[in-house]
């Protein structure tokens, strides 16, 4: 496990992120966002949390329901599975309904090791920042470039959107009770067909149409990896990806596939990379390395980088986030 | 660097985690990792029979040499196989692989005269089942470290042979097997990468935590063989080799070591690596549309260029105010503010700088292109 970390924090080196709101909003109000685990996004499109604060950032907003998300793995470090640790977190602590998929014999064991929410000490230094920040006289102009830092500041523990998570803690027990957690491993089957039919069932739950909107979660680890029988078989898996985003689009829920690029011949990883909605890489970095120590601050503190390739479009042509951005993980 | 990877597989591994598991790979340019995988499998026996070492015993599953060929090198090296099979089992996948030579014998055709070793555990004569060359795995194992917490090692000489008569998805899913039963101290297995496809390769990286590569110190210059010099670079490259280690550490970093390795009738030695020998990092940093490294010569000119509040001291005329030229001057002055606080002194601004000197003429007038 990490011992030497405990939130994943995430830097941007590259370009600053500067999140560009179009002069038409929705009158939305903020009070109307009744459900803790999801947020209101632009062009009609909500958000559920990556469990990374920092990725929600870069992201936008978070992930958007009916997105299919795909992290490409680097063979060499286990990132990703910092990614899906805390994606899965956030979803138990909002009670959102959640599949988990892995080539292990068993896949439950990945859930004891779930971070657990991180109990923040300064509650109480931040109700005295909101109460100073009362006794300012913000003229009426500058109260909108207020109304998000106020939004983020109510912390309230479990109706926060998205939660610091402390690594070095098991998720509580109570938050794996309940029928809404599925874990399923593909090491044996032959093909994909009865998972799919899993996720096919378990999409049906959260549909598009459904006036009270939960947020589903699919997480899938190391989709291409060699100890599974279909691994060879990779139009068998292109054709699960893609009908799988299909199913996707038409409901209310995220999918995560972790799949490794360099376990699957190129055409058909650049294939895998087009069918995702947003794409994300993480990659190893040198230990001990001078180069990159000189180049890069904070280098003692990093354990990988991570890459945005692609963020998600839906309803929309223009991102208001820039794409193309490499940060670090510590 | 032999020696880190030996410390580290005889740690093992911790419990509830994957075992640490080991690949040695090379090439025909360089063919000396069953001497890397020789050294190792005695380094581990020599760690068990003096108890400093997490694991009991060693299974090994020859596929490649045969059984008396380790018989042999073990006694060589002074471990004591004949009366001791208690820290070592070995499965014999070489003799009869596919259950050829035994059904001959049962039919009567031949005789068979093989004599055996003692060191040998058991037959295996269906390399193909893989599930079954699990459980005898798992079963030897337990023979050596019993039903409790002991652990051994597992050796497999040549997954190259395997994958010769199994798919890569069973050799994958058995390595996974290995490294997650319970009882799997550490794993350590030898490939011939050019013998394979790839993707072959990569899976089986996939499955490693520590990649052993034996690349060859010299290259030839071209391709062809029949220069005297590219033989003998190339007889250099059966005796001396380069050793690179890649680890992947649990934070998710990746370590990377070489050493010089070289081979002669004693066995393997290894020597940290010469200087000549540069390692050219791979840059990470993301290809930018604007170049962000400078060049020697860059740096040089950069270090030579004299910036203007280093010169005005040095006996130069100094230079007229004009109103363009403000910022040379702000940035004097300010500086010397800066150095001269402690002596009492007039500190004037120009705010003159804002004003436009000549408004009704424009600047440009003055460049002459």
């Amino acid at each position: 496990m990490f011992d030497e970390m405990r939130i994943v924090k995430i830097y941007i080196h590259m370009a600053a992120i500067r999140p560009r709101s179009s002069s038409f909003s929705r009158s939305t109000s903020v009070a109307s966002n009744a459900v803790p685990g999801l947020k209101h996004g632009p062009n009609g499109t909500m958000f559920l949390s990556s469990g990374i604060q920092d990725l929600d950032k870069i992201l936008g907003g978070g992930f958007t329901l009916g997105s299919l998300v795909m992290v490409m793995e680097d063979p060499e470090a286990p990132h990703h599975m910092l990614l899906l640790r805390n994606f899965m977190s956030q979803g138990l602590v909002h009670h959102q309904p959640l599949i988990y998929a892995s080539p292990a014999k068993d896949p439950r064991g990945f859930l004891g090791t779930l971070p657990s929410v991180m109990v923040s000490k300064d509650d109480k230094s931040r109700a005295h920042e909101s109460e100073q920040e009362k006794g300012l006289r913000i003229a009426w102009q500058y109260k909108k470039y207020f109304g998000e830092q106020n939004s983020d500041s109510q912390r309230d523990g479990k109706s926060e959107y998205c939660c610091d998570f402390d690594l070095r803690k098991p998720l509580e027990r109570h938050f794996f009770t309940g029928k809404h957690i599925d874990c399923i491993t593909l090491k044996d089957s032959a093909d994909l067909t009865t998972f799919h039919d899993r996720c096919s069932s378990f999409l049906s739950q959260t549909p598009r149409t459904d006036g009270n909107v939960i947020g589903g979660r699919i997480a899938i680890q190391s989709l291409c990896s060699p100890q599974c029988e279909f691994s060879d078989k990779e139009w068998d898996m292109l054709s699960f990806v893609r009908s799988l985003k299909s199913l996707v689009r038409l409901s209310n829920s995220v999918a995560i596939i972790t799949f490794p690029p360099s376990l699957v011949s190129p055409a058909f990883s650049k294939r895998l990379q087009h069918l995702a909605d947003t794409l994300v890489s993480v990659k190893a970095i040198p230990d001990e390395d001078k180069e990159l120590a000189k180049l890069l601050t904070g280098y003692q503190d990093m354990v990988g980088l991570l890459s945005m390739h692609k963020v998600a479009r839906i309803n929309t042509q223009v991102l208001n986030v820039s794409s193309d951005l490499t940060s670090s993980l510590k | 660097m032999a020696e880190w990877i030996c410390r580290t597989l005889r740690d093992g591994g911790l419990e509830g985690e994957h075992a640490p598991a080991l690949i040695i790979k090379d090439t025909i340019r360089c063919p000396l990792s069953s001497f890397v995988f020789d050294h190792v499998l005695s380094q581990l026996s020599s760690f068990i029979l003096s108890n400093k070492s997490q694991s009991k015993g060693i299974v090994l599953v020859a596929l490649s040499r045969s059984p008396l060929y380790y018989q042999q090198f073990l006694k060589s090296k002074g471990y004591d196989v004949v009366d001791s099979p208690c820290w070592i089992k070995v499965l014999d996948c070489y003799s009869d692989p596919l259950g050829w030579k035994s059904k001959l014998v049962e039919s009567g055709s031949i005789l068979n005269r093989d004599p055996g070793s003692s060191i040998t555990t058991s037959l295996c004569k269906n390399v193909r089942d893989l599930d079954n060359l699990f459980s005898s795995i798992i079963e030897s194992g337990k023979e050596l470290a019993g039903d409790g917490k002991g652990r051994f090692v597992v050796a497999i000489d040549s997954v190259s042979e395997m994958l010769r008569h199994t798919t890569v998805s069973s050799v994958a899913a058995l390595l996974s097997n290995l490294r997650s039963h319970d009882q799997v101290s550490c794993l350590f297995w030898l490939l011939h990468s050019d013998l394979h496809e790839t993707r072959a390769t990569a899976a089986l990286e996939y499955m490693s935590s520590m990649q052993a590569s034996v690349e060859p110190m010299a290259l030839p210059a071209n391709g062809q063989i029949g220069n005297s010099m590219n033989l003998s670079l190339m007889e250099q490259n059966f005796r001396r080799g380069k050793f690179c280690v890649r680890v992947k550490r649990r934070n998710g970093r990746v370590r990377m070591m070489f050493e010089e390795l070289c081979v002669d009738i004693s066995g393997i030695k290894f020597a940290p690596v010469s200087s000549e020998d540069n390692v050219i990092a791979q840059s990470l940093v993301p290809k930018v549309q604007f170049n962000l490294q400078l060049s020697e010569k860059e740096l040089n000119d950069r270090a030579k260029v004299v910036l203007p509040f280093e010169h005005q001291d040095n006996g130069k005329t100094t230079q007229i105010y004009d109103g363009r030229k403000s910022l040379n001057e702000g940035e004097t002055e300010i500086h010397e503010k800066v150095n001269s606080s402690g002596k009492g002194e007039i500190i004037y601004f120009r705010d003159s700088d804002d004003e436009m000197p000549d408004s009704d003429e424009d600047p440009d007038d003055d460049l002459d292109i």
